[in-house]
């Protein structure tokens, strides 16, 4: 079977994507920086770093730190703010003509809400991607995560204040992914992605002192493939609901295996730190695992796992 | 593109811990300028799984040679260190923002601390060839007489020359910055070009600002992408926020960035 005859289009809920390899947010920036490696006009869609009302500073360094197959990072939602995204990043990406999915943080539901009001009136999105997952903000993030009631507050909050797609970006750092899951479908939502980071530390012994300035941050990279790969597979089988799914995809077989797990498309994130023309490869690997396998339409692997 | 495949050519032991590479690029070593670096990706496995950023040392545009020097800190800079020639290596570069024009007028002091040399000793070079009337004096501050790795490549390039061990085994007994103090009071100064130890830098700063003398600082952080798309590689910048080493430096004025939080 010849490369050209892989059908790579996916539907994930309402979202039509040219092909279901996208960047994860918070790996690509606002695609700027990867223009001069990658083709960005071949990508499924780019997911925005996050996007906060006021611009925020982000934590102080060393904010990276490598681990065994991964890295941790405490970033802590640096941007520059709604206004300033609205008015020199989105239109860059606008431009391009793939789908652009803006991810949004806040520290309360009404945040939440006044993204999605304001996001909603930009012309081109693809869709909201709702952050709920962040480790590293001590206000907002991941806590969002811990309260089912609460989530499907602020997923209804921001259903009520946009027509676009509404993608919910999950955390790792719960008891049981799939109540979450379930809650930001019921909030209105019609997709979720997962998974954001894991918490982890890393300790410099001889100094007594933590490697990363904020003591904690989130784990990524190939270490937490295994863990992404059950949780995506979890909330398939119990909810059968589109996912996006991520966590150390850096091949093309990484992204098969999200795909037959349960996913209808997939991100690269940590990967495209490492070689920034990672999504451009992996994509490639992944028309020839295809056409290895004698797959033609990319559609039918998603949760076709035999088990 | 400015990501290749470069060749190992040499790989020198020049100390118990410090390693002088030469590689072969296509593209790197034609476009390099003094003070930027090369992102080098270890190996291909997961582990060691980001890359690391490397000064460049110098180059031979003629050959596309590229030198880098590797202070083994950990398991990347180990696997760097036990490279063969003929062993490949994906590097992206050059990167970064390097050492801006000279001014016109007055001595020229390189700062140099430890592994810190590397981008001294390429600014160096092309203070030699493109400004010849320049005045270079150059201070090498470490620990002791091992770690003045590639002292003599600075040295060669330098109108002047001095040393500066904590233990007193080469040169004089003290810092580098006690030097620097010394020639900012005696000779008029043009501008100082700093790298090494954060502290070394933040004293550089402080004594540059008090004298008045421009004051430019190559700064390490530790990296994610080298792009300026993490946002890993963050140092504070004075008046507040964060700027990037990456893509805003690794060369920055001095008075751009926030000394009191750097030196915590």
């Amino acid at each position: 079977m010849s490369a050209e005859r892989v059908d790579l289009r996916v539907q994930v809920g309402p979202l039509e994507l040219p092909s279901p390899l996208l960047v994860a947010s918070g790996t690509f920036g606002f695609g700027q920086e990867y223009a001069q490696y990658v083709d960005l006009g071949a990508l499924g869609g780019i997911m925005t770093k996050a996007v906060t009302i006021a611009p925020r500073e982000g934590n102080p360094g060393p904010r990276v730190w490598e681990t065994s197959a991964g890295m941790l990072n405490s970033i802590g939602l640096q941007n520059p703010g709604l206004d300033t995204v609205i008015a020199e990043k989105l239109p860059f990406l606008i431009e391009l003509g793939v789908p652009i999915i803006v991810n949004i943080a806040g520290e309360t539901i009404a945040e939440y809400a006044t993204l999605a009001q304001r996001l909603g009136e930009v012309e081109g999105l693809a869709a909201l991607e709702v952050n709920v997952s962040c480790p590293n903000v001590d206000r907002g993030g991941m806590e969002f995560c811990r309260e089912i009631p609460v989530l499907r507050e602020l997923v209804a909050a921001v259903r009520d204040e946009t027509e676009l797609p509404l993608i919910v970006k999950l955390s790792p750092n719960v008891g049981d992914v799939v109540p979450t899951a379930e809650a930001a479908l019921e909030g209105g939502a019609e997709v979720v992605s997962m998974i954001n980071t894991l918490v982890g530390m890393a300790i410099d012994a001889v100094r007594r002192r933590p490697r990363l300035a904020h003591v904690t941050g989130g784990l990524s990279g190939p270490a937490v493939k295994p863990i992404a790969l059950a949780m995506v597979w979890r909330v398939w089988r119990a909810l059968q609901c589109p996912v996006i799914g991520m966590g150390g995809i850096f091949t093309g077989e990484d992204a098969a295996e999200f795909l037959l797990a349960g996913a209808s498309a997939v991100a690269v994130g940590t990967a495209s730190f490492v070689d920034p023309t990672s999504a451009q490869r992996v994509r490639e690997e992944l028309v020839e695992f295809c056409c290895g396998q004698g797959v033609e339409t990319v559609r039918e692997l998603t949760g076709s796992l035999r088990v | 593109m400015a990501h290749e495949t470069a060749e190992v050519v040499w790989n020198e032991s020049i100390t118990q811990w410090h390693y002088l590479l030469a590689l072969k690029t296509k593209h790197a070593a034609a476009a390099a300028q003094p003070g930027q670096f090369i992102h080098v990706r270890v190996g291909p496995t997961h582990d060691p799984l980001l890359r690391r950023p490397l000064s460049v040392l110098r180059t031979d545009p003629g050959t596309g040679q590229l030198w880098v020097l590797v202070r083994v800190v950990g398991r990347g800079t180990r696997l760097l260190a036990e490279m063969e020639p003929g062993a490949r290596l994906d590097i992206m570069g050059p990167l970064g923002r390097g050492w801006p024009e000279p001014p016109p007028q007055g001595d020229l002091i390189l700062v140099a601390g430890g592994v810190g040399v590397a981008p001294l000793i390429f600014w160096a070079e092309v203070l030699q060839s493109s400004y010849p009337a320049s005045h270079v004096l150059s201070i090498f501050g470490a620990a002791h007489e091992g770690e003045l790795a590639c002292w003599l490549e600075l040295a060669a390039r330098s109108d002047e020359f001095y040393v500066a061990t904590e233990d007193g085994s080469a040169g004089e007994k003290g810092l580098a910055v006690d030097l620097l103090r010394v020639y900012l009071d005696q000779r008029r100064v043009g501008a100082v070009y700093a790298c090494g130890p954060r502290g070394m830098l933040a004293a550089a700063a402080r004594l540059c600002a008090r004298a008045s003398v421009p004051c430019y600082v190559a700064m390490e952080q530790w990296m994610g992408c080298g792009i300026g798309a993490c946002l890993g590689c963050v140092v504070p910048a004075a008046g507040g926020g964060y700027v990037r080493v990456c893509t805003d430096g690794p060369v920055f004025r001095a008075d751009e960035l926030d000394w009191e939080v750097l030196v915590q």
